[in-house]
């Protein structure tokens, strides 16, 4: 495991369906199966979401997460466990993260 | 008091921001351009800085710059307008943290909060364990994990006893003291006692005598059940087939077929005697001179009971105090030993032997010829037979 110097920023999107702003958050951990975001935005568990991300010069746009778990930190902001539920972008994140931790 | 640098073109926003974090508890000074900001950033060595975008300033351009020259320096930028995209684009730029519109001291603290305090974000190939669990979560683990112990416990506690029943052995004295043989008919076992020329139907389970069958006319010393028959053999070789009644009614009698005969066993083809003079097996056909096809010399230093288990013939050597599973193509061969530590105080001489389906039970008398005979039921061999 490696962490990098700042986190890394997310912008969120819903489906229309949703009928929800755009919002933005940070990644407190990621992984290829999922991640844990901070954001101001009110997440609840089971809504689903499109993650936009860079990572380490590789972008990932609008990658389908659902919401495992979410609570409000001390802050204020909420604290989301969230599932990535594609399965190619889930391999091409695991092949991004392998050739980071790797370097 | 915490500083909080403020960097805002606009007066009107410096004046908002600057009263909402005065409020937060922080020491503000507001900057309206770059260079002055700066200066009040290497005077007073802020906590955090705070960015406006919009209103004639680029807060992406400021960000870096500010970033660039105080690398350390957590830089939260407040957009006058809502655009996610600008945000991240803003964060990408170094800021740590993004307040949307309409401003708010709830946001901001949250904001300058997380700014104060922002570490990288966690790298890993695989999913680490979450570490937010609901209770049920807790409470299913937990008792999964007691389930588990309980059933480990358990487990342990049944091999132990079963370890325990195989392990024991069992004796009872009987009202005879000259036993000559023992046998099984599938239900309960049976002593063979020369002395008062009798059958004697003992109980698995206690010392109770169940029945007594008096063979008058001869004096028996080894016993075999078959299926539907009972096989005895007297002092003087006489082999009697008999009835499984009540009377154990003669049907045939060998006259003298099997001299010195110590041990009768039925196969469920052939039949089986044990010389223990000659100290031979022979292998008999039924037929009416109960034919020997085959004999083989037995090993050992005094063998003197033979039983059938159902796949292997075995004899019982009161002088070496074991049993030996003989190989029933070669008799003579021996496959398995298996000791008597029951007899090895050489207070009794084992005179019988039978099998259960289970265990091996021995008859034996006491080496003196005084006293009752005992009855025993050995420990469950399991995979040495």
């Amino acid at each position: 495991m490696r962490r990098t110097p700042a986190p890394l920023p997310v912008l969120l999107r819903f489906s229309p369906a949703a009928a929800r702003q755009d919002g933005w958050g940070r990644l407190v951990s990621l992984t290829s199966g999922g991640a844990e975001l901070s954001t101001a935005v009110r997440l609840v568990v089971g809504e689903t979401l499109f993650l936009s991300f860079e990572l380490a010069g590789d972008r990932f746009e609008a990658v389908l997460a659902r919401v495992a778990h979410a609570e409000d930190d001390a802050d204020g902001h909420r604290l989301a466990e969230l599932r990535f539920t594609d399965e190619a972008e889930r391999r091409r994140l695991a092949k991004a993260l392998t050739d980071l931790l790797a370097r | 008091m915490a500083a909080i640098g403020l960097l805002a073109a606009e007066t009107g926003d410096r004046e908002e921001l600057a009263a909402l974090l005065g409020e937060l508890g922080h020491s503000v000074d507001g900057s309206g351009r770059l260079a002055e900001a700066l200066e009040f950033a290497r005077e007073r060595r802020p906590r955090a800085f705070v960015v406006v975008d919009g209103g004639g300033a680029d807060a992406e351009t400021l960000t870096r710059e500010l970033s660039r020259v105080f690398p350390l320096l957590p830089i939260v930028a407040a957009l006058k307008t809502r655009d996610a995209t600008r945000a991240v684009a803003l964060m990408r730029a170094g800021a740590v943290e993004v307040v949307a519109p309409p401003w708010t001291r709830e946001d901001l603290r949250a904001c300058v909060s997380k700014g104060l305090r922002s570490p990288g974000t966690a790298l890993s190939p695989v999913r680490l364990a979450p570490r937010r669990r609901s209770p049920v979560w807790y409470a299913l683990a937990v008792g999964a994990f007691l389930a588990a112990a309980i059933g480990a416990a358990s487990l342990k506690r049944v091999r132990a006893n079963a370890a325990a029943l195989a392990a024991r052995v069992d004796s009872w004295t009987l009202p005879v003291s000259h036993p000559a043989g023992l046998a099984f008919d599938g239900t309960d076992v049976w002593v063979v006692d020369w002395f008062s020329q009798s059958l004697y139907q003992e109980s698995r389970v206690d010392p109770r005598v169940l029945t007594v069958r008096h063979l008058t006319a001869e004096t028996p010393v080894a016993a075999a059940f078959a299926q539907d028959a009972v096989w005895t053999v007297s002092a003087d070789g006489t082999i009697v087939r008999r009835m499984r009644d009540s009377k154990l009614t003669p049907l045939q009698r060998y006259a003298k077929a099997a001299p010195n005969c110590a041990g009768l066993a039925f196969d469920g083809l052939y039949l089986w005697t044990l010389d223990e003079h000659a100290r031979t097996l022979s292998k008999r056909l039924l037929d009416a001179d109960l034919t020997v096809v085959s004999k083989s010399r037995v090993p050992g230093l005094s063998p003197n009971a033979l039983v059938w288990d159902g796949s292997a013939l075995w004899t019982l050597d009161s002088g070496d105090r074991v049993l030996r599973r003989h190989d029933l193509a070669d008799p003579s061969r021996i496959v398995a030993v298996l000791s008597l530590p029951e007899y090895a105080d050489g207070f009794y001489v084992p005179k019988g032997l039978a099998w259960d389906g289970e265990r091996f039970w021995t008859v034996a008398e006491r080496r003196d010829g005084s006293g009752p005979a005992r009855l025993t039921r050995h420990r469950d061999e399991g995979s040495a037979r």
